[in-house]
């Protein structure tokens, strides 16, 4: 099947500043992605890539078989976007900035626009007058109006109260429904690991991680090693497990394993220095900020594309 | 259908939602015959992926939980309500057993531990008589 959107080692510098590096991953018709990251790490440049607003520096960007650097404008007809600031003339109000998009994009537009609208309860007033909650909407009622393949969403939640924040939820989750693809960056980490199908985890530019969320919460997990003898050597790991992050107070070690199989979990129970060992399901919050924590080396061991890291 | 999701709590959304579908089966909130949400809706419902729904559903089919009801989709299966009624008892008898693991890990004898299940039952049932006498008097 083709993919929706692919990214094959697309390098980015702005000046002396590398915002991507080699990242490649693709996104496949019907799924939720969620792209995760510091502030920084590179995600909007990302974004940016994708809607065809950015030439690379290597690498090559496909979206909906076409070409993101020579047939951006293409691109951009065919996805809907949300910009993380909402990029919305204030003096219109809110039908008038609908009739306005609607000229980039065929017939039919104003119509769903306005159907949208009226779901999210939106007044016909100025949008300098509405919340900032009602202003997302406004936003997001723009990206979706003219059904697009893609919606590409760039951190569309933030600053938004939990009633608004439910209802994006609801609306991405309405689009994913139908088959449609879903790009979603976002801080929200607790709101990513109900609706994501696939996880990507960008840091200092360098895609480090991108797999199935379910895939990536079996195989990672927290283990709590409580030494009799103090160690300033965290343990050893059996077999193909391998520790992404650990941390140490006196004598208890924070252990974030991947792979970490029945075998690993006995020799770890079993081994006479451990007083007590405790495991734990992590979190995706947990998974994610030890990621970024991460002191092992792991993720600079892969010479592979980070979905190798199996 | 107002399930409390809660995508952190260790067990898999899908999981989380076919338990609770089993659960409602099994008290009666859930009659057979009955059509279930479909997956959108669901999904929309609880704000989580669609996927996750829809494999929450297949799993229930699998189990013959579920059944499609051709042309309007899925409906609680005539002998699910059993069914379901072994699977509660199943997860409770797992949570039992993770509570009986960590007795022995505690050092507690079996006499120590069916001791301390009695006074729990107790107590339990004790409030449960209370609050049912105060809503019988209500």
């Amino acid at each position: 099947m083709d993919s929706i959107f692919e990214f094959q080692n697309v390098t980015k510098r702005f000046g002396k500043h590398l915002a991507l590096d080699q990242v490649s991953f693709r996104g496949e018709r019907g799924q939720v992605i969620a792209l995760l990251g510091e502030n920084g790490a590179g995600k909007s440049t990302a974004i940016r890539i994708m809607l065809g607003l950015h030439t690379l520096d290597s690498g090559t960007v496909k979206v909906l078989g076409l070409d993101g650097q020579k047939q951006g404008e293409e691109i951009r007809r065919r996805v809907g976007y949300m910009p993380d600031r909402p990029a919305l003339y204030e003096w219109m109000t809110v039908r008038e900035i609908g009739w306005f998009a609607a000229g980039f994009y065929p017939l039919g537009f104003q119509h769903r626009y306005e159907e949208l609208a009226q779901r999210f309860e939106l007044p016909d007033i100025p949008i300098k007058s509405l919340s900032k909650g009602m202003q997302g909407k406004v936003s997001l009622a723009l990206a979706m109006a003219h059904n697009p393949e893609l919606l590409v969403l760039d951190e569309p939640t933030s600053g938004l109260d939990p009633l608004v924040r439910r209802e994006f939820l609801e609306s991405m989750v309405d689009v994913a429904a139908t088959g449609r693809t879903v790009l979603l960056s976002s801080h929200q980490i607790g709101e990513v690991e109900r609706v994501a199908d696939v996880v990507a985890i960008l840091r200092k530019g360098r895609l480090i991680l991108c797999e199935p969320l379910e895939v990536l919460k079996s195989r990672v997990c927290e283990a709590v090693v409580t030494l009799s003898d103090m160690e300033t050597v965290p343990p050893d790991l059996a077999g193909n497990a391998r520790l992404i992050m650990s941390q140490r107070i006196d004598r208890v070690w924070r252990l974030y394993v991947r792979d970490l199989d029945d075998k690993g979990r006995r020799d770890l129970v079993a081994d006479s220095n451990h007083a007590d060992v405790k495991f734990q399901q992590p979190t995706l919050e947990d998974i994610f900020v030890a990621c970024m924590t991460s002191n092992t080396g792991y993720f600079e061991a892969a010479t592979e594309s980070p979905k190798e890291l199996a | 259908m107002f399930f409390r999701i809660e995508p952190d709590n260790g067990v898999a959304i899908y999981e989380q939602i076919a338990r609770q579908i089993k659960y409602a089966i099994a008290n009666g909130a859930l009659r057979p015959g009955e059509l279930v949400p479909s997956v959108r809706e669901l999904a929309v419902l609880l704000a989580v992926n669609p996927n996750t729904v829809a494999k929450a559903y297949r799993d229930l089919q699998n189990e013959s939980v579920l059944e499609t009801l051709r042309g309007e989709g899925l409906r609680v299966a005539r002998l699910a309500v059993e069914r379901c009624r072994k699977a509660r008892q199943r997860l409770l008898e797992e949570r039992m057993s993770a509570v009986a693991t960590e007795a022995l890990q505690g050092g507690l004898t079996e006499v120590e531990f069916l001791t301390l299940v009695r006074e729990v039952w107790i107590t339990v049932s004790g409030k449960e008589t209370a609050l049912k006498q105060r809503l019988d008097r209500d």
